[in-house]
């Protein structure tokens, strides 16, 4: 019996020891001297750069919102610390065959509580991830970014826009209210039970957990709480409820957020950091040297600030950024008003000129001065974003592969060649650009120009007036000139000084934009390529350079009408090759960033890849990490990641 | 004097409404672009967008709007912002914002005029001295370097010196004092420069030189004499410098992280915030219009000569 009593008493003791080694890093010596070494605090100090306009999850487009909501709004998953989808709010969950129908049963027992930190008298409950949906889907409450949950979950296209046509009267039928009550009937979400909440999608969806991961829409809330607040409704802290692992205890508008630690979590153990405050602190030096006086426990180092802390003691804690989902690409304008460049726009051989003549290490090192080529990017949705049943990364399949894989560095001779064979085809032999006379290109307020009809070809390069986007822009057009030749091309760089870029450029809502060329950004924001290039078809909203492609969109129809998520994404691999061998649009470098200084213990917290950083977890030390702990670190997270996957 | 009052408020009121009507047509010319952050003219396709101008009031007709906005203010509503702090009332986003700017805009001005006014007069005493030069040369410097380059020695260095702190803090006075300094160094350039301007001026009226030969010495004509003249033209800004307070400064407030007012009105602007720049332009403007006319009273008070109506 003693002997009994001691081998369990020994497992329970194993089994509480693995538990608490959680997230194993402690496997590898090196990094288990680190973490041993080092004190810790329950208290994270960090920033915001620009002012949030309200606390409201479901409609703000603002980062720093949505990293509030993320803490402090539980979802139904959310990634470990390796990037897997773990139940949470949702204790477990079960999906049909063709990915079509998610069903999610709800922890019970959960409470949201207010500002506080009091519990109130409303459950979770299932109830509360179908109300969700019902607050996005009706119009007047504007939801941020709702086309692609919109178009995904049966009925709630129709239901949308069925109360669009009643609020703007052109449905003098329907009553309102009775379309309102209509709302379980049409669309695709329910409540089985208190505790069971099921999403029926119109199309196949393994990549849901992803979205679950990385949409606001996604998230419960109380709606007889909302209800009640009317307007109100998240305009502060006092005015929503809460149900993460942390609640908003105290808010200063464009000041101070303090998030506290929710008492009442389902996991409140796991929940390392007691308080996590945040200042707004607008400017980038401000916050290197409140880093470096220790007054906050993080700050991202700009390629400006790098340079001047290279040398100096604080250079051991320059720790890179991992990675960006975010890929920065040259938008071309097919129908603007600059003729020139209108008739050769049109021309694969022009197209493929300007990407052949874009130095995008040159580029890149504005951003990352020291591995400018870990930036470079061929593809719009990133690499390490997206993988098939088998695990292999969405850019790496055939044809996609060839374009991700492919070395477009400056090639001055093929931009030049490329150019030739452009102007053989759309100039006559004295220069003059077939069927374009001379005229005005009018892009007011941001520039009004003459052009000639002849050679050289005028491009309009239009950016903003940040410092860093005109350094860019005079890079730019001191490449292109170069690489095809200033006989050949004239890039005339133009900057909009209103500082409200798209308002300007991008003219009337229903307008065409005001550029030749911009330099924009799009990001891979959940587990399927769906998710830009059906937003980049040739009737696709952010298809803003007006490019006609019908290939393109036959394939991207066939990907999404695929039988099997392999298909599907071989379908959106060739579609997406096609659009980028022809260059229709031109990616240049991933959107990431410089450099970071931080107290943080590398991967502790969970791996947030499509959504917004999670805190839950986190363990803070009392002094900043160097970049040698770090890379130990990663490293013995690295090999256990990979030994789990094994 | 009475008349005079009512005439100027009279006139006061209808220049309110002049400034008001032509600031809300003008807002209804600007693209309706504007109104959507950069993400959500990304995101969202032209039917959306339509649908959230129109949640807005924005399609409706001018003078709907014109006439819905003067109907609420008569009940005291505001409104909310709509796209700086979308659904937040205006009334809450004032009271959180004003006392912040005004408080710190309310010591930096005592600073400035007691700096200021001390520093002129230091001058005028030790003219054409090392004093003299001082002060001008703190005049010219403040008037001719880029304030970003001193507000930014300022915070970095001087709080690096003194152990002050890097942003302000409403619950630590210590990040109060660099604040107000800078908000305070361009004023107090102000008023040296014309308390010295004035003061030398005054220096050669008769009454100084009746004051020398009666025998006082330099430091009480200063004093009792020529400051007290000198000192009039000034106080007719006071109204204006005082009520002007909540303004506030976007530089300086963006370096301290100031939760006030400074830029909002630029903000506002840029992202077509109709409501906001609608309450703010009224604020500012009556504000203005209130400074001018108590710079007057103040000065009729505080120089008997000045008379405001003609005498019968």
């Amino acid at each position: 019996m003693k002997r009994l009593i001691r081998t369990l008493c020994l497992l329970l003791t194993l089994c509480v020891a693995a538990g608490a080694a959680a997230p194993a890093l402690g496997e590898n010596g090196a990094a288990q001297a680190i973490l041993d070494g080092k004190e810790y605090t329950n208290v994270y100090k960090s920033y915001f750069s620009t002012s949030y306009p309200s606390l409201n999850y479901f409609s703000t487009s603002y980062a720093t919102v949505r990293e509030f909501a993320t803490n402090c709004i539980d979802s139904l998953v959310e990634p470990d610390v390796y990037g897997n989808y773990v139940g949470a709010l949702a204790e477990s969950w079960e999906v049909n065959d063709d990915y079509t129908v998610w069903t999610f049963h709800i922890r019970q027992g959960q409470k949201w509580i207010d500002s506080t930190g009091a519990q109130t008298e409303y459950d979770v409950t299932a109830q509360d991830f179908v109300d969700g949906i019902r607050y996005i889907g009706d119009p007047l409450n504007d939801a941020y970014s709702l086309r692609v949950i919109r178009n995904l979950i049966t009925g709630l296209y129709d239901y949308y826009w069925g109360l669009d046509d009643i609020d703007c009267g052109d449905d003098t039928e329907t009553k309102r209210e009775d379309l309102v009550a209509r709302f379980d009937e049409i669309v695709g979400v329910k409540a089985l039970d208190e505790y069971t909440v099921q999403y029926t999608l119109d199309n196949g969806a393994p990549y849901f957990l992803s979205l679950v991961e990385s949409s606001m829409l996604l998230l419960p809330v109380e709606y007889d709480y909302v209800v009640a607040q009317g307007d109100d409704f998240a305009v502060d802290n006092t005015h929503m409820l809460y149900c993460g692992p942390y609640y908003v205890s105290s808010f200063e508008r464009d000041k101070k957020i303090v998030l506290t630690k929710n008492p009442f979590y389902w996991d409140a153990d796991k929940v390392t950091v007691d308080s996590i405050e945040y200042q707004m602190i607008p400017d980038g030096t401000t916050s290197l040297e409140m880093f470096i006086r220790g007054e906050l426990n993080y700050t991202s180092v700009e390629s400006e600030a790098f340079m001047s802390l290279q040398g100096g003691e604080w250079e051991k804690y320059l720790i890179p950024n991992e990675f960006s989902f975010s890929t920065n690409y040259l938008w071309l304008d097919f129908q603007g008003a600059n003729p020139e460049f209108n008739a050769f726009i049109q021309n694969v051989n022009f197209r493929k000129a300007l990407r052949a003549a874009v130095d995008r290490e040159s580029l890149a090192a504005l951003r990352e001065p020291m591995q400018p080529a870990r930036l470079v990017r061929n593809t719009v949705n990133a690499e390490g974003a997206i993988f098939n049943s088998q695990g292999v990364d969405y850019t790496q399949i055939s044809p996609l592969d060839e374009i991700a894989n492919a070395d477009f560095s400056a090639d001055e001779d093929a931009a030049r060649t490329y150019m030739e064979a452009a102007i053989a085809e759309l100039c006559d032999a004295d220069g003059h650009i077939k069927g374009v006379e001379a005229g005005t290109v009018d892009y007011l307020p941001v520039i009004k120009t003459e052009v000639d009809g002849k050679l050289p070809v005028t491009l309009i390069y239009v950016g903003t007036n940040d410092e860093s986007e005109i350094i860019l822009a005079q890079l730019f057009e001191a490449m292109v000139e170069e690489a095809i030749g200033e006989d050949y091309i004239d890039v005339v760089l133009a900057f909009d000084t209103s500082g409200d870029f798209y308002g300007t450029v991008g003219g009337s809502v229903d307008g065409p934009f005001n550029y030749d060329i911009y330099w924009d950004s799009l990001s891979t924001g959940y587990a399927d390529p769906s998710g830009i290039l059906t937003r980049i078809t040739s009737d696709g909203v952010e298809n803003v350079g007006c490019y006609s492609v019908p290939e393109f969109d036959a394939l991207i129809e066939k990907a999404l009408s695929a039988p099997t998520f392999d298909e599907r994404l071989e379908y959106f691999a060739q579609a997406e090759a096609y659009l980028l061998d022809n260059a229709f649009m031109i990616p240049v470098i991933s959107s990431l960033r410089g450099y970071h200084m931080t107290y943080d213990i590398p991967h502790t917290a969970p791996r947030a890849l499509y959504g917004c950083d999670r805190y839950k977890g986190i363990k803070v030390a009392t002094t900043p990490i160097t970049l040698d702990e770090y890379n130990i670190l990663d490293e013995a997270w690295t090999s256990q990641r990979n030994a789990r996957q094994q | 004097m009475g008349k005079y009052i009512l005439q100027r408020l009279a006139r006061s009121v209808v220049t309110l409404i002049i400034v008001f009507t032509a600031v809300f047509m003008l807002l209804r010319f600007m693209p309706l672009n504007g109104y959507f952050p950069q993400e959500m003219i990304k995101e969202t396709d032209e039917a959306t967008r339509m649908t959230y101008l129109r949640n807005l009031g924005l399609l409706d007709h001018p003078f709907v709007q014109l006439w819905r906005f003067v109907q609420n203010l008569f009940q005291g509503d505001l409104g909310r912002s709509i796209t700086v702090y979308p659904k937040v009332p205006i009334i809450t986003l004032m009271a959180e914002k004003i006392p912040t700017t005004a408080f710190l805009g309310f010591w930096s001005m005592l600073v400035g005029i007691v700096a200021g006014i001390s520093m002129g007069m230091m001058m005028v005493r030790y003219k054409n001295r090392l004093g003299d030069a001082l002060g001008n040369g703190y005049i010219l410097f403040v008037r001719a370097v880029p304030s970003l380059i001193y507000l930014f020695f300022l915070q970095i260095w001087v709080s690096r010196w003194f152990s002050l702190p890097l942003v302000y803090d409403k619950d630590i006075p210590s990040s109060w004092i660099l604040p107000i300094i800078c908000l305070s160094l361009s004023s107090v350039a102000w008023y040296a420069l014309w308390i010295r301007r004035f003061m030398v001026d005054e220096e050669n009226q008769d009454y100084v030189k009746f004051a020398y030969v009666k025998g006082l010495s330099r430091k009480e004509v200063l004093r009792r004499h020529i400051f007290r003249n000198a000192v009039i033209p000034i106080t007719a800004y006071l109204p204006s410098d005082l009520l002007n307070i909540v303004a506030g400064s976007l530089i300086i407030e963006t370096l301290y992280a100031i939760p006030g007012t400074g830029g909002l009105l630029t903000t506002a602007i840029k992202r077509q915030d109709n409501n906001l720049v609608q309450v703010l332009v009224l604020m500012y403007a009556a504000l203005s219009i209130l400074g001018v006319f108590l710079g007057d009273l103040l000065l009729a008070l505080v120089d008997p000569r000045i008379k405001l109506t003609e005498e019968k």
